[in-house]
């Protein structure tokens, strides 16, 4: 009986731990990946956001600017006009705005960026938890004395 | 090498690198490869941007301005243009940028291109290395699986000098001739036994030659089937000695003899040798020939009768061998010389009166003696 118990047992405590390896970590670090994704673009647009408004404060309407052609070879560029500027709206399609236009959308598209990180901390979190709760399964599969503090600790 | 004793140890080769591992060895190997792969593509990628860059540069200067959005942040962009189209700014490194024109910046960009060249050529090398490796591994594992094993022995370097020891007359002869005792190079010891067993056929040769003088042509074929290079260390050996007169009788016997059959039979005896020695060595043999196998034979006697006690030492036989044998030492040789005295005046008598009798008639004298020996 006992032997046949400690099998069973075995065999649990293996497809649990399987799928701690297989599943949740994996996910756990795709999951991650995405939130740091997510995060630069929200630089990028913030960074966007406060260059549109330091034209707008140093009322620049004409620029000169290098440009790098890669390789960090760089041209000078001039912008005649800088009241019209093309933002990327997602997907590949690039919209024309004017400066207050074009705040208003970096406006909602860091709203719309930090809702996207609020729900991948989310997720992140869940799995986590998810991967502690198999854990706690397998200790007690296996009898051994609850270790809260210590396991809390490592995630 | 014998069967009775057990020198070498026999280990199965699964036993050495059990065939799991070597699998395991080979996915490793595999999997450093494939990463490689992947860095190989990585540099190619670059390789390819450079290039375009390149172009791009070269082109630039051709417009004074190009239309183009000027990017803005990573998210949006102007529209704009491309102005001062022959000046750029190029990273050198560590934050430092160079200002330079089009050319300057192609032959910038063309050093790098080398460099990056030159990653995929160390890549490309690195990856062959662990292909060979992989392939090795695999090699390992099927051989393992198949049951192969291993046989190890021990190198004893005394087998060539038991081997040797087998012949006893040469090993006679070496420390007789050569005058040097104590251990010799078991190399020489061959050299000799092939050296002597070599002279042996030349002097039985050179009887037949003597009873018919038309039959030196076999003595030329067998001696190039001989160990050529002995006889070749032989007759520099001789050379060297151009004062002996050996030299010249063994030209006699091998070079002169080919041509004494061309050129004796044209009555031509010393106008076609290229050198003096052999020259005369031409007119002794010639002459020799000319005057019939009789005439040598008689010679032969002669030479026999001046020096009998010489003859009756056992040690005269040696001397006589070292005559002939190719390591000839000084000493080898001063036993020859002593022998000599007697035999000169009458071979000298038989040869022409030319200047080089000394020379012809030596060559004469050995060849006498060892016929003698061996009647």
């Amino acid at each position: 009986m006992d032997v046949g118990i400690d099998n069973f047992r075995h065999e649990k405590v293996q497809r649990f731990e399987e799928f701690v390896d297989r599943r949740l970590k994996p996910d756990l670090v795709h999951a991650i990946a995405e939130r740091d994704k997510v995060f630069e673009q929200q630089k990028v647009f913030s960074d966007l956001r406060r260059n549109i408004e330091n034209l707008e404060k140093n009322c620049i309407t004409n620029l000169r600017t290098l440009v790098n052609l890669g390789s960090e070879v760089y041209v000078q560029g001039d912008v005649p006009d800088t009241r019209s500027i093309f933002v990327d709206v997602g997907l590949g399609f690039h919209v024309e705005f004017t400066w207050s236009e074009a705040l208003k959308f970096i406006s909602l598209k860091e709203e719309r960026l930090a809702r996207q990180i609020e729900e991948y901390t989310q997720l992140i979190a869940s799995i986590k938890a998810q991967i502690k709760l198999v854990c706690e399964g397998i200790r007690e599969l296996l009898q051994l004395p609850a270790e809260r503090t210590v396991e809390g600790r490592v995630f | 090498m014998e069967a009775g004793r057990a020198k070498g140890t026999v280990t199965p080769l699964s036993f050495l690198f059990p065939a799991q591992d070597a699998h395991k060895a080979a996915t490793r190997v595999q999997d450093a490869i494939s990463e490689k792969e992947r860095e190989l593509e990585h540099l190619l990628g670059f390789i390819s941007d450079n290039a375009n860059l390149i172009n791009l540069v070269q082109k630039l200067p051709e417009e004074l301005h190009h239309e183009v959005m000027v990017p803005f942040g990573k998210a949006a962009f102007f529209p704009g243009r491309l102005i001062h189209t022959n000046e750029f700014l190029v990273l050198l490194g560590e934050g430092y940028y160079a200002e330079r024109t089009s050319k300057q910046t192609v032959e910038i960009l063309k050093r790098r291109g080398k460099a990056l060249d030159s990653q995929v050529d160390s890549l490309k090398a690195m990856m062959d290395n662990l292909k060979a490796e992989a392939s090795f591994f695999d090699a390992t594992a099927s051989e393992a699986e198949e049951g192969l094993v291993e046989i190890r022995e021990e190198y004893v370097e005394e087998n060539l000098g038991e081997q040797e020891s087998g012949s006893g007359v040469n090993k006679q002869d070496v420390p007789s001739v050569s005058g040097v005792d104590g251990p010799k190079i078991v190399e020489e010891d061959a050299e000799y036994a092939c050296i002597m067993s070599r002279l042996d056929e030349l002097e039985k040769e050179e009887e037949l030659a003597a009873a018919n003088g038309d039959q030196s042509d076999e003595e030329d074929e067998e001696e190039k089937e001989t160990a050529d290079q002995s006889l070749e260390k032989f007759y520099d050996d001789k050379q060297s000695y151009s004062k002996g007169s050996t030299s010249t009788w063994l030209r006699d016997e091998n070079v002169g003899s080919k041509e004494l059959l061309d050129k004796y039979q044209q009555q031509q005896e010393a106008s076609t040798n290229p050198s003096n020695c052999s020259g005369l060595s031409v007119q002794s043999s010639s002459k020799e020939d000319v005057s019939s196998g009789k005439n040598s034979l008689a010679q032969t006697q002669r030479v026999r009768n001046p020096n009998p006690a010489a003859k009756s030492v056992t040690f005269a036989e040696v001397k006589e061998k070292n005559q002939r044998s190719p390591p000839s030492t000084r000493e080898a040789f001063t036993g020859s010389i002593i022998e000599r005295p007697p035999a000169i005046p009458k071979t000298s008598k038989q040869e022409t009166g030319t200047p080089l009798q000394p020379s012809g008639s030596q060559p004469s004298k050995p060849v006498s003696r060892f016929k003698m020996q061996r009647r």
